[in-house]
């Protein structure tokens, strides 16, 4: 990879600046991201999420048009039926078809991990760039807040604010980013404190730049990667937590399908049916699996720590 | 040094404790408000007896008075004879502080005797969870380091890999269904799938033991897979350190170097990472706990937030953050007791 750079930069006439080191200078965000394509493990389990969301996306198409079945349509006729020519993956008790189902709950469980995951980055991230940046007493009370949300058992906390929402997707996910917020906000904040005392940070203020310039400008670009990084490798834990929810009856309710509570409906039937328990199992491992993976990968390229 | 370390790190947990006990109690208010289950189907109840019942509970009262209440605020002030500067007359029972964790809003019961009667089990569940974790992923992770980058070291990383994706519940249900379903079905000697002892069996230590098999298994393959990922990189990085050369170099017994100079060093910072689930002792478990129908803290959350008796749940998860809290706390003064460096920063 690096000698095709270098042939690149030869070829128009070496104007490319080059390091000390003699190969070509490439941006920050450039360098990872030829590490991440690098790693065949990595790129093949980031494929198959990005298979996976396509899939969800395409759900309503797919059960149309190609299985013609919807995934709440009951057949009395096919009930425990299982994996064959009509009903791929099998049917459940009141003769709904698994692989319809499975593709839809595919919707909930990657909806959830990228929401979540996206609220997580952004209140965490704000609240450690805050804290950091300012230090002192509001750096104190947030971190605080922090050992305080941290302190509460995360499936206890969960418990408790479903009961306060009926969960759907949107408030599912706001319940489980409520916890990880807080890893996410510590993690930027220890890197925000190692930026901020650096020469170019003091420069910048000096020329009169504003509190809220020199985070949104300066800081953030600096914190991103450990942002990115840490939403990456939480993808997995949030998915496996929606599952747990869902299985626990305090998550997405039937009958919209998700894998979770596919698996808790197929407790009861499991020991005559067992693909109703094997098949949406597979589908949450497959999956958590390929986003640590992934995140394993986009964290050996893009963590600064690790250069 | 250590003890002003110690007392230094339990002042700064006390505000901690205070700010989950509001937090958890202001998310159980706004969850459940004043609700009494049951309360409202009853029909033979008039709106009086109904405003009746419920200034008994002290639901009529203001939100912090009614926090004062269940911290055990109000029991002191009342106690140490300053009762009439209490608002309203309510009957004033002991709190938090008193060591009561209030009472159950469906059947009445204390929670702290529910809590003290589940505990065991969880404690037992976890430890032995935490113990087969740390006996099985030290050998583990030796062999891996011992045979990196053979089709063994591959199939362990495979195995570490999977444990932490894998999840648990579901985990469980595979168990039960081929130890316990199908090994029944084909005639083998099949585990029991759920609770602690059987049922009117007076409960030997046998029993006991394969009531905890399953569940135990499914709580240790968590920990199996990182202890032993981990045991397997620290091995590695000591057994290319200059010493173990120089222990073989003048002819010491590979399996001498390896488990005495090696192993010694490198299981060390393994240490921290089982410290690390300390807090998680009683909390942990609560999805296997439900899977396994093990009658621990986990199972009482979980039946009694699906029976909306939110005074008891309420209790229950302050009760579990107050471990961590703790938790956090003992692991601390164990590190700064095992490095001194940590006590000075």
């Amino acid at each position: 990879m690096i000698d095709q750079g270098t042939v690149e930069g030869l070829q128009i006439g070496g104007v490319v600046p080059t390091t000390a080191a003699g190969r070509p200078a490439r941006s920050y965000w450039a360098e990872s991201w030829m590490t991440l394509r690098a790693n065949r493990v990595g790129m093949a389990a980031g494929s198959l999420i990005v298979f996976l969301a396509v899939v969800a996306v395409l759900a309503p198409f797919v059960s149309h048009y190609v299985t013609h079945i919807d995934p709440t349509k009951q057949d009395l006729d096919s009930q425990f039926l299982g994996p064959g020519p009509g009903h791929w993956l099998g049917a459940d008790e009141t003769g709904r078809d698994t692989f319809t189902r499975l593709m839809w709950g595919a919707q909930v469980s990657l909806g959830v991990g990228f929401l979540t995951v996206s609220m997580q980055i952004v209140l965490g991230g704000g609240v450690g760039l805050i804290a950091g940046f300012f230090g002192g007493s509001l750096d104190n009370v947030l971190m605080r807040l922090v050992d305080m949300v941290l302190a509460i058992p995360a499936i206890f906390l969960f418990i408790l604010m479903s009961i306060l929402f009926t969960p759907n997707a949107v408030t599912l996910s706001m319940i489980i980013a409520s916890v990880g917020w807080g890893v996410v906000a510590r993690l930027v904040r220890g890197e925000v404190l190692s930026v901020r005392s650096r020469d170019f940070m003091l420069a910048t203020r000096s020329l009169g730049a504003s509190s809220a310039r020199l985070i949104l400008r300066h800081l953030l670009p600096n914190v991103l990667a450990v942002m990115i990084v840490a939403a990456s490798l939480n993808v997995g834990q949030i998915i496996l937590a929606e599952a747990a929810l869902d299985f626990l009856g305090f998550g997405i309710h039937p009958p919209t399908p998700s894998w979770g509570n596919m698996l808790s409906n197929a407790q009861t039937y499991f020991t005559h049916s067992t693909w109703l328990v094997i098949f949406p199992g597979v589908m949450i491992f497959i999956t958590v699996l390929a986003a640590n993976l992934f995140g394993n990968a986009v964290r050996d390229a893009f963590d600064p720590r690790l250069r | 040094m250590l003890a002003k370390f110690a007392l230094r790190r339990a002042l700064a947990a006390i505000p901690v404790v205070v700010g989950v006990s509001v937090i958890t109690f202001v998310l159980m208010h706004s969850t459940a408000g004043s609700y009494v289950p049951g309360l409202s189907l009853n029909p033979n109840l008039t709106a009086q007896q109904v405003a009746l019942l419920r200034s008994q509970l002290g639901l009529d009262q203001p939100l912090w008075i009614q926090y004062f209440d269940w911290v055990g605020l109000a029991w002191i002030v009342q106690h140490v004879g300053l009762g009439g500067l209490l608002v309203g007359a309510h009957d004033v029972t002991p709190g938090l502080l008193q060591g009561s964790f209030g009472q159950s809003m469906v059947d009445g019961t204390s929670v702290t005797s529910q809590m003290f009667d589940r505990l065991p089990n969880t404690i037992l569940l976890s430890l032995t969870a935490i113990l087969m974790g740390i006996v099985l992923s030290i050998p583990l992770g030796v062999l891996g380091a011992i045979r990196r980058g053979t089709r063994v070291d591959h199939l362990l990383t495979g195995l570490s890999v999977s444990g932490v994706a894998v999840p648990q519940f579901w985990l469980g249900l595979l168990l039960i269904l081929v130890l316990s379903v199908q090994f029944h079905a084909w005639g083998l000697p099949f585990l029991p799938s759920g609770g602690v002892v059987t049922p009117f069996s007076g409960g030997d230590v046998l029993d006991r033991i394969a009531h905890l098999v399953m569940p135990a298994t499914v709580l240790s393959f968590f920990y199996l897979a990182i202890w032993s990922r981990f045991t397997r990189s620290s091995m590695v990085e000591v057994l290319s350190q200059d010493y173990v050369r120089t222990a073989r170099a003048k002819g010491m017994g590979s399996r001498r170097v390896l488990y005495v100079h090696a192993l010694r060093n490198a299981v060390i910072p393994l240490v921290t990472l089982v410290g690390v689930e300390l807090p998680g002792l009683v909390s942990g478990g609560l999805v296997v706990e439900v899977v396994f129908g093990w009658p621990g803290i986990g199972l009482l959350t979980y039946q009694r937030a699906l029976a909306y008796d939110y005074t008891m749940v309420l209790g229950l998860v302050t009760f579990a953050s107050v471990l961590v809290v703790l938790g956090n706390l003992l692991a601390d003064v164990l590190y700064a007791a095992l490095d001194p460096r940590i006590r000075l920063a």
